[in-house]
């Protein structure tokens, strides 16, 4: 398989989805979403609540061990929950948690100071730090800092003698693994290993299509869009969407500085933007390529209209100069970080400034690597001084679904642009206590918020198919992840 | 002699401490840290932060530079951020598919550049000589990740003769080591070829317009034993210099037909560490490799007394 450069091993340290998919092979989950993204009790066996509804009751199933040989006791689940308290995905239960113990080898409680409706999906959540299940003694540190070793209790094993830092990581089936008896579903349900040995090889994208091609691989997580007409045209090869969902791109302004503090300068890149323009750059195929008009993503329970109503698709350059205008802008700089070694991101910072500067806008594209760019879009300093006005990144649809974990939904002031709104902030603060029928009423005024303050402005979505041969079946269809149960080679 | 040597050996170690000093200072200089690359791009600036202290990347300079610079005098040039692991283990995993592909690529451009400029040279004007000069052209103009693609196409995908990538070691037989790198070793060795014929041609030519060329002519000697033992042991020095430069700039061509190829060696390596700002792994295989081009140097220099016994140190 090509996909196998991975810079950091541990789950806790990196929301990277290389990593996550490291994680899910080697270690094991407490509760798992199904292929619906509904949480299902995973390494759980059985549990409960208190009547008062402030008490979880937690039951491993049985057979559960460690690839060094140690069976996984109640002790690792707590240790492993306290580590993941330190993330931004235990945040939430933390902030609500009056104590996580252990009853017995097998049992555990949490015991909430007020009921969370959304316990279990927030320890199921997907969405950035997965609750892996470690050895209580790598559990134990900080997730500052990252463990070194490779012992889970997932369905693969980590080869450390063939693995070879930066080009090859090798996984090998535990036999000891016992599999949930339902059938395999998302990340929950019976994770069977139907294939002898896994090697990912971290090879580049141009190589990985040709050595697919010659069947030396598998399977290609990222084919290039230039080569997908190669892959379909080869009756060995099958394309295939195999998330369901794709890379959501946005454009985020700076809310402290001059003209992105005026909310009509930010409109004006709303109404400025044509998504199927931008989307363009990243994939000239059409079929991969999709608008989206929710905060909450295009494919999300929670994914609606409200307050895009006058949304057709973009591209209205009189409405942003008209726009830019009211906001009192008078030829300020308008710096967009550009990272020259992602390429989408790249290309679609040079388009947003071409489209800016034919509107009169005196937009600079400011170029570095990707690295360069995380460093200094953390500079809240102006633009003169080393600040910034725009950078484009990407998230997963599957995120927007989850505005408590996904920081980049926040508008309290923190996230990177920070956006600060009272209103926004109370609403979404009440999303871990309701049902989820009145989250989605929820999701609405949230959206109003949103799209009227112009947070953050969504490019459109980037579906990414997979390509494989045809003698590989058997992958499991999720979102932004890649499991590597079930599959099998014929 | 020994005295020359010795004091190039002392100019190495100075060398590689200068790059040292130039690297750190350069990789914390420029924008970007390993804890941001290693959080990912939605962590908060507040785990970023946390992983920085972890690093001990919040020190100031001048005490991370003494840190560093101390466990380099013991001999410990660092662990990798991201592997953990020592940074010449890292190293010995890598070296041996990119010493391989050098090798061979040196061994396959030296023997052709050679030969292809001498016959150039004997028959300046000539088929082979226009042949050489466009090939060189072509050689010198055509990026090798061009090449390489063509190769892969033609000789892999297209003939199915050869693979596309990937590296067996030699521990697992001379044969399919050899097969592996047929195509990087090729793709990686046109531009050299060109190169070292160009100047093979360059030199030779002088040296066959040289009296004692005509006086070995009209004593009879063949044309073979004109070319191989009298022109081109005394145009060897250029040669010499060229098949040096060759070695040092192998490594950046290296980094390339790493990628392409999918080659598990010490060019891909740094890049991957390049990307991730592993300070340590970047540093140590820096050092390492300008203590190399020294050697490489010294080599060629040595290599001169060889081949011209008016030369001495």
């Amino acid at each position: 398989m090509a996909g196998g450069n991975i810079s950091n091993f541990d789950p806790y340290t990196t929301t990277s989805y290389t990593t996550v998919d490291h994680g899910l092979a080697i270690y094991d989950t407490l509760f798992a979403l199904d292929s619906n993204l509904a949480p299902q009790p995973q390494m759980v066996g059985k549990w409960g609540i208190s009547d008062d509804k402030t008490t979880y009751t937690f039951e491993l199933r049985d057979g559960l061990g460690f690839h060094d040989g140690s069976p996984v006791t109640a002790a690792d689940c707590v240790a492993s929950i306290r580590r993941w308290f330190e993330t931004s995905g235990g945040q939430l239960v933390k902030a609500r948690a009056k104590d996580v113990s252990k009853k017995d080898d097998k049992t555990f409680t949490i015991t909430l100071r007020e009921p969370l409706e959304l316990l279990v999906d927030q320890m199921a959540e997907s969405v950035d730090y997965l609750l892996f299940v470690m050895r209580e003694k790598d559990a134990d540190r900080p997730p500052t800092e990252a463990v070194k070793t490779h012992f889970g209790s997932g369905p693969y094993k980590f080869n450390q003698d063939l693995f070879r830092p930066g080009a090859r990581i090798v996984y090998d089936p535990n036999e000891k693994y016992v599999p949930r008896k339902e059938p395999p579903s998302g990340l929950a349900g019976g994770k069977i290993v139907r294939i002898d040995r896994v090697i990912k090889e971290a090879i580049s994208e141009q190589t990985a299509v040709s050595a697919l091609e010659a069947g030396e691989i598998d399977f290609v997580a990222l084919p290039p869009a230039n080569l997908l007409p190669v892959i379909e045209s080869n009756s060995n090869l099958v394309l295939e969407d195999l998330h369901k969902s794709g890379d959501d791109y946005l454009l985020r302004m700076n809310w402290l500085h001059k003209p992105f503090d005026n909310v009509k300068a930010r409109q004006a890149v709303l109404h400025l933007i044509d998504q199927e323009a931008f989307l363009r750059v990243i994939n000239p195929d059409s079929r991969y390529n999709r608008p989206i008009i929710s905060l909450f993503g295009a494919n999300t329970p929670y994914t609606r209209d409200t307050s895009t109503g006058w949304y057709k698709k973009g591209g209205d350059s009189e409405k942003a100069k008209q726009l830019f205008r009211e906001a009192g802008y008078s030829g300020e700089k308008v710096v967009i970080l550009q990272p020259t070694d992602w390429l989408p991101g790249s290309n679609l910072a040079q388009l947003l400034a071409a489209t800016l500067s034919k509107i009169g806008i005196n937009a600079e594209l400011a170029p570095s690597s990707w690295a360069g760019l995380s460093a200094r879009r953390s500079k809240k300093n102006a633009v003169e001084d080393g600040g910034w006005n725009i950078y484009i990144t990407s998230v997963s649809d599957l995120s927007c679904g989850y505005p408590l974990s996904s920081a980049w939904m926040s508008m309290n002031g923190e996230y990177y642009g920070w956006p600060k709104n009272d209103e926004y902030e109370t609403l979404r603060a009440q999303w871990a206590n309701v049902t989820f029928e009145e989250r989605k009423t929820l999701a609405s005024k949230m959206q109003q918020i949103w799209w009227d303050t112009a947070s953050s402005v969504f490019l459109g979505q980037s579906i990414q198919p997979i390509a494989r041969r045809k003698t590989l079946t058997g992958l499991i269809s999720f979102p932004a992840l890649l499991p590597l149960w079930n599959m099998q080679k014929s | 002699m020994g005295t020359y040597i010795l004091r190039r050996l002392i100019s190495a170690v100075a060398v590689m401490m200068v790059v040292g000093i130039f690297v750190f200072l350069l990789l914390r200089l420029a924008p970007g840290d390993p804890a941001t690359m290693m959080a990912g791009d939605m962590a908060t600036q507040q785990m970023i932060d946390g992983i920085r202290e972890q690093l001990g990347l919040n020190e100031p300079l001048p005490t991370q530079f003494v840190h560093w610079a101390l466990g380099v005098l013991s001999g410990n040039i660092g662990n990798s951020i991201f592997a953990g692991q020592p940074v010449l283990q890292l190293i010995s995993q890598r070296v041996e598919p990119t010493i391989s592909l050098s090798v061979l690529t040196t061994i396959l451009s030296v023997a052709i550049g050679i030969v292809f400029g001498t016959f150039a040279a004997w028959r300046a004007g000539g088929f082979v000589d226009r042949t050489l000069t466009a090939f060189s052209a072509l050689g010198y103009s055509v990026p090798v990740f061009v090449t390489s693609y063509f190769l892969v196409y033609a000789f892999a995908i297209k003939a199915r003769w050869l693979p596309v990538q990937g590296y067996v070691s030699i521990d697992h037989g001379f044969g399919p080591w050899f097969v592996q790198l047929i195509l990087p070793t090729v793709a990686l060795s046109l531009s050299y070829i060109a190169f070292i014929a160009r100047i093979t041609r360059a030199s030779m030519l002088e040296v066959l317009s040289e009296d004692y060329m005509r006086t070995a002519a009209a004593k009879g000697a063949s044309t073979y034993s004109m070319l191989f033992h009298h022109a081109l042991k005394n145009a060897s020095a250029p040669i010499l210099t060229a098949i040096g430069i060759s070695l040092a700039y192998l490594i950046g061509g290296v980094v390339i037909t790493e990628t392409v190829f999918n080659i598990p060696g010490v060019g891909r390596l740094v890049v991957d560490a390049i990307n991730n700002r592993d300070y340590p792994v970047i540093q140590g295989v820096l050092i390492l490799v300008s203590g190399l081009y020294v050697l490489i140097n010294l080599a060629v220099d040595l290599a001169y007394t060889l081949v011209d016994p008016r030369i001495r140190y």
